[in-house]
């Protein structure tokens, strides 16, 4: 069987339709609160609370979009848990007990995938309906296993975590109990995951400072990769909160949390940043046209 | 009948404004609306999917881009997003101009249950004219609404399947899954 799959050849069939980072950075429209000149009435009146609540009028939708990329999300993490157990030699390159652990992952992620299937229908979407972004996967191909398991297992579940605690909180405040209840229980295994994550990561790199500090690097690229475009952040801006929490639960201690929450942050502030050039060259364009 | 999209040319999607255009022709003409001049105003600089209508010498509609997307490939346009999306701004809009729905609050003023009513009951006639939908899509936004409940299970599938409701009658069916879901 072969090492080291390459995302393109991730096999999917003709329902699933597949987007890069690449192409989401490409879409220069945002939903933030960039105010260049001026709001517009009607259903374009941005505001500044983002985060998915039942209150929001779009709740509905955004539930069910989110809801379609934490199935997504839960394919590849399973792809990518499966992988680490193949990829490495036992042993030289990966002790028994981690591929242990990825093996059980693996587990946990089909069950996921399962459980999403069953909650996307129950919402009202096809599986398919909404492009897949293929990132976590890419997070997954490192040549390192610490590295895959500082991207994927801490940056990657870490996001996770956040993800099913803003899903719990919509389905407790909605009163959809089957939400609440499945979210709750995905949560728990996703503390799980990123805790096994932190534990591997400090054994394996216990005498080895320069491939710890390298792994948390490549943990920062993907954690601020994720918080592209504000998505995530302890900002009510951001559709998603930022589960402080849960997160020191899977061993994230407060320095690691605080600094998520600033990487965040900043990559909301850096889109808005962006957006606000984008919208004024294109004021300035729509002007001269105009003359 | 005249109906204006603006803008001609999207700059930020691949949207076709011929195409809304058509789309809008079939549903005003479905709906008996050819008397009524529309503007259809789309915002391409949100994702989002917001969508309202105000009515005065003309039907104005102010869209955001993602109420006619294909969720499937971003910044493309799907054609039945944008006739659903239509269609469900055009029903309300002649639902308040034939007459019954004269108590309804103005559309900033309905509460999320109301709209949730509101919806479903386009929704059902929208289906019936033969715009595809996803009819649990909407039921999951009902029972978001008024409660995950049998009562409101039953509310839903009244006002899907109704033609020629009155407000009042609306409100009425609504109040069967909660008794404040008309306020």
């Amino acid at each position: 069987m072969r090492k080291f799959f390459p995302v393109e050849d991730l096999a999917r069939d003709s329902r699933f339709s597949k987007i890069t980072i690449a192409d989401r950075m490409a879409d220069q429209r945002t939903a933030l609160n960039v105010n260049v000149n001026g709001d517009a009435d009607g259903p374009s009146k941005r505001t500044n609370n983002m985060r998915l609540v039942p209150s929001r009028r779009d709740a509905s939708d955004g539930a069910r979009g989110l809801m379609h990329g934490i199935f997504v999300g839960e394919i590849q993490a399973l792809e990518g848990a499966g992988r680490t157990c193949w990829d490495f030699e036992t042993g030289t390159e990966a002790p028994f007990a981690l591929k242990l652990d990825m093996a059980r992952q693996c587990w946990d992620e089909a069950r996921h995938v399962e459980i999403s299937v069953k909650l996307s229908d129950w919402m009202g979407s096809e599986i398919g309906q909404y492009a897949e972004n293929t990132v976590l996967f890419e997070a997954a191909c490192s040549s390192d296993p610490v590295l895959r398991l500082a991207g994927v297992n801490r940056a990657l579940e870490g996001l996770a975590i956040d993800v099913f605690t803003t899903m719990k909180e919509f389905g407790d405040l909605a009163g959809d109990q089957y939400l609440e209840f499945c979210e709750d229980w995905m949560l728990a295994d996703e503390v799980t995951h990123v805790k096994m994550g932190s534990d591997w990561l400090r054994k394996i790199t216990e005498n080895d400072p320069e491939r710890r500090k390298k792994a948390l690097e490549f943990q920062n690229v993907v954690d601020k990769l994720f918080s592209y475009g504000g998505t995530r952040s302890d900002s009510q801006e951001s559709p998603i909160g930022l589960a402080r929490r849960f997160r020191e639960l899977a061993g994230f201690t407060d320095a690691e949390v605080e600094d998520i929450a600033e990487v965040s942050m900043q990559a909301l502030n850096e889109r808005k940043v962006v957006v606000g050039q984008i919208r004024e060259a294109k004021r300035l364009a729509d002007q001269s046209a105009h003359k | 009948m005249t109906i204006t999209v603006t803008p001609e040319v999207f700059n930020y999607v691949w949207f076709d404004a011929d195409v809304i255009r058509n789309i809008a022709t079939g549903l005003v003409d479905a709906l008996g609306m050819n008397d009524y001049e529309v503007i259809i105003d789309v915002d391409e600089t949100t994702p989002l999917s917001g969508i309202s209508c105000e009515i005065g010498e003309t039907i104005h509609i102010r869209a955001c881009s993602g109420a006619f997307e294909d969720t499937r490939k971003p910044r493309q346009q799907s054609e039945t997003a944008t006739a659903t999306s239509i269609g469900r701004v055009l029903l309300r809009a002649r639902d308040r101009l034939v007459g019954g729905f004269g108590e309804a609050p103005a559309d900033n003023d309905l509460s999320l249950a109301q709209v949730a009513a509101w919806e479903t009951y386009s929704l059902g006639r929208l289906d019936r004219l033969g715009v595809p939908t996803n009819q649990q899509r909407w039921r999951y936004n009902f029972r978001n609404r008024l409660g995950f409940t049998d009562a409101t299970d039953g509310a839903f599938e009244k006002i899907w399947g109704s033609d020629g409701l009155t407000w009042g009658e609306l409100c009425a069916i609504s109040e069967t899954a909660i008794p404040s879901a008309a306020k």
